[in-house]
């Protein structure tokens, strides 16, 4: 991926995640009706539109933000199929029949539609991530969201009245049961492969 | 997976093993097909936990400011209502209305209100370096008018350096805006009680409180306490101009 030239609309994935209003603007004028249209010809309507372009722009920023999304095809593409396929998911979940994809948008960009693909993967992780999450015990989600809030472990201990060497190992244990749980659950399998 | 192997991922994540240990660890990463996808699975949780609570604040500012955005663009698209067969007469009504009330409004000569008064200059809080993202979410939320997310940004950069005057003036700006006024009012005072140079703009912005509360003789008596050197004597003048 290193290798592959930056796509000059990296501009809007920088944007978004310095959250600059002008860019996100941009972003609602030049690519948004576009998608507005598809949902709309494909059983939607604006509300739902509206809902399907705003959780893929987060999605996009959240990867941006830990992963470092590098743009190597048009912003445009990329985007549309993200919302597009967000869409049919959509559709799916609520009809219970299968969905695919459209062909001719799968072979038209297929730099996009790796990227996006990965995108969505990232996305749906991270829903599953924030699911299995709350599952943990009280105990657990204290000690990890105190570990990763203060950062230095020794105050995470003090604040939790432990020692240090206590707080440490059950940092360890308590994303080791994290990871049994994500592991477990059929939709990561799902993802992986 | 045992929990002693949890706590060699943690340890070769935060690079605490020793030379001989990291060999050992990185060939039962090559050849234990468990172990290896146990670690990577718990690597990228890590990753996640780590941005998920790291980038709070910045991520709810971004939240906010696309869901305005969205908003404004999603309202435009709605077509607007259509005015339909609208008589003559009923614009004769309306325009008679419209006069009345102009009379009225004229005669009235209206209090001032907070809305004349809360143009506020872009903020730039991002030179200091340090706690960079967090202000820039602040400096974001609060140019774009996210007064919300800009107060409890501010809350937080507080938490950890409560000293900061500076950022203690905009918080109280935040507050005001969000009409919680207790609060703005008590940080308001204690700014104007202290030796710094945000004493005169907090004394102002709490004389703008009581104007937003309208308890005009509350904010007049506040104004009169400016002292002539403030930037915002001027204004002050002019409103107790329109208030007496």
């Amino acid at each position: 991926m290193s290798e592959k030239k930056l796509h000059e609309d990296q501009k809007y994935i920088d944007g978004l995640l310095k959250n600059n209003s002008f860019i996100i603007q941009a972003i609602y004028d030049k690519f948004v009706p576009k998608v507005i249209n598809y949902i709309k010809q494909n059983s939607g309507d604006g509300d739902k539109a509206q809902d399907v372009i705003q959780d893929t722009l987060i999605t996009i920023y959240n990867q941006a933000s830990e992963n470092k999304l590098q743009l190597t095809c048009p912003f445009d593409a990329y985007f549309f199929i993200l919302c597009k396929r967000k869409w049919l998911n959509e559709l799916k979940k609520n009809s219970n029949k299968e969905v695919t994809i459209n062909e001719e948008v799968l072979s038209k960009d297929d730099e996009a539609q790796e990227l996006a693909f990965e995108t969505a993967v990232f996305g749906e992780k991270q829903v599953l991530f924030t699911e299995m999450f709350q599952k943990l015990g009280t105990a657990c989600k204290d000690l990890l969201t105190a570990t990763f809030k203060i950062k230095s472990m020794e105050e995470v201990a003090k604040s939790l009245g432990v020692t240090y060497a206590y707080a440490r190992k059950k940092k360890s244990l308590c994303i080791g049961k994290l990871t049994e749980l994500v592991q477990k659950s059929p939709k990561f399998n799902q993802l992986n492969n | 997976m045992e929990d002693q192997n949890y706590i060699l991922f943690e340890s070769y994540l935060s690079k605490e093993l020793p030379q001989d240990e990291i060999i050992a660890f990185e060939s039962r990463l090559k050849n234990e097909s468990d172990f290896n996808q146990a670690f990577n699975t718990y690597k990228e949780l890590a990753s996640f936990l780590e941005h998920k609570f790291e980038n709070e604040a910045a991520s709810t500012a971004f939240q906010n400011n696309l869901k305005t955005i969205s908003k404004t663009h999603f309202e435009k698209q709605k077509p607007a209502k259509k005015v339909g067969h609208f008589k003559l007469w009923k614009y004769a009504v309306a325009a008679s209305i419209a006069l009345l009330i102009g009379i009225f409004t004229f005669n009235d000569s209206p209090n001032p209100t907070f809305s004349d008064y809360n143009n506020y200059e872009a903020i730039s809080l991002t030179v200091r370096g340090g706690q960079d993202e967090l202000l820039k979410a602040a400096e974001d939320a609060f140019n774009n008018k996210n007064f919300i997310t800009a107060e409890i940004i501010f809350g937080q950069l507080l938490a950890k350096d409560n000293s900061n005057k500076e950022l203690q003036l905009y918080r109280g700006i935040a507050l005001l805006e969000i009409d919680k006024f207790d609060e703005a009012d008590s940080l308001f005072s204690r700014l104007s009680n202290t030796q710094s140079v945000y004493k005169s703009k907090a004394i102002w912005y709490s004389a703008l409180s009581k104007l937003k509360q309208k308890d005009f003789a509350a904010c007049l008596e506040i104004l009169k306490t400016i002292p002539k050197y403030a930037e915002d004597y001027k204004e002050a003048q002019n409103l107790i101009n329109k208030l007496e």
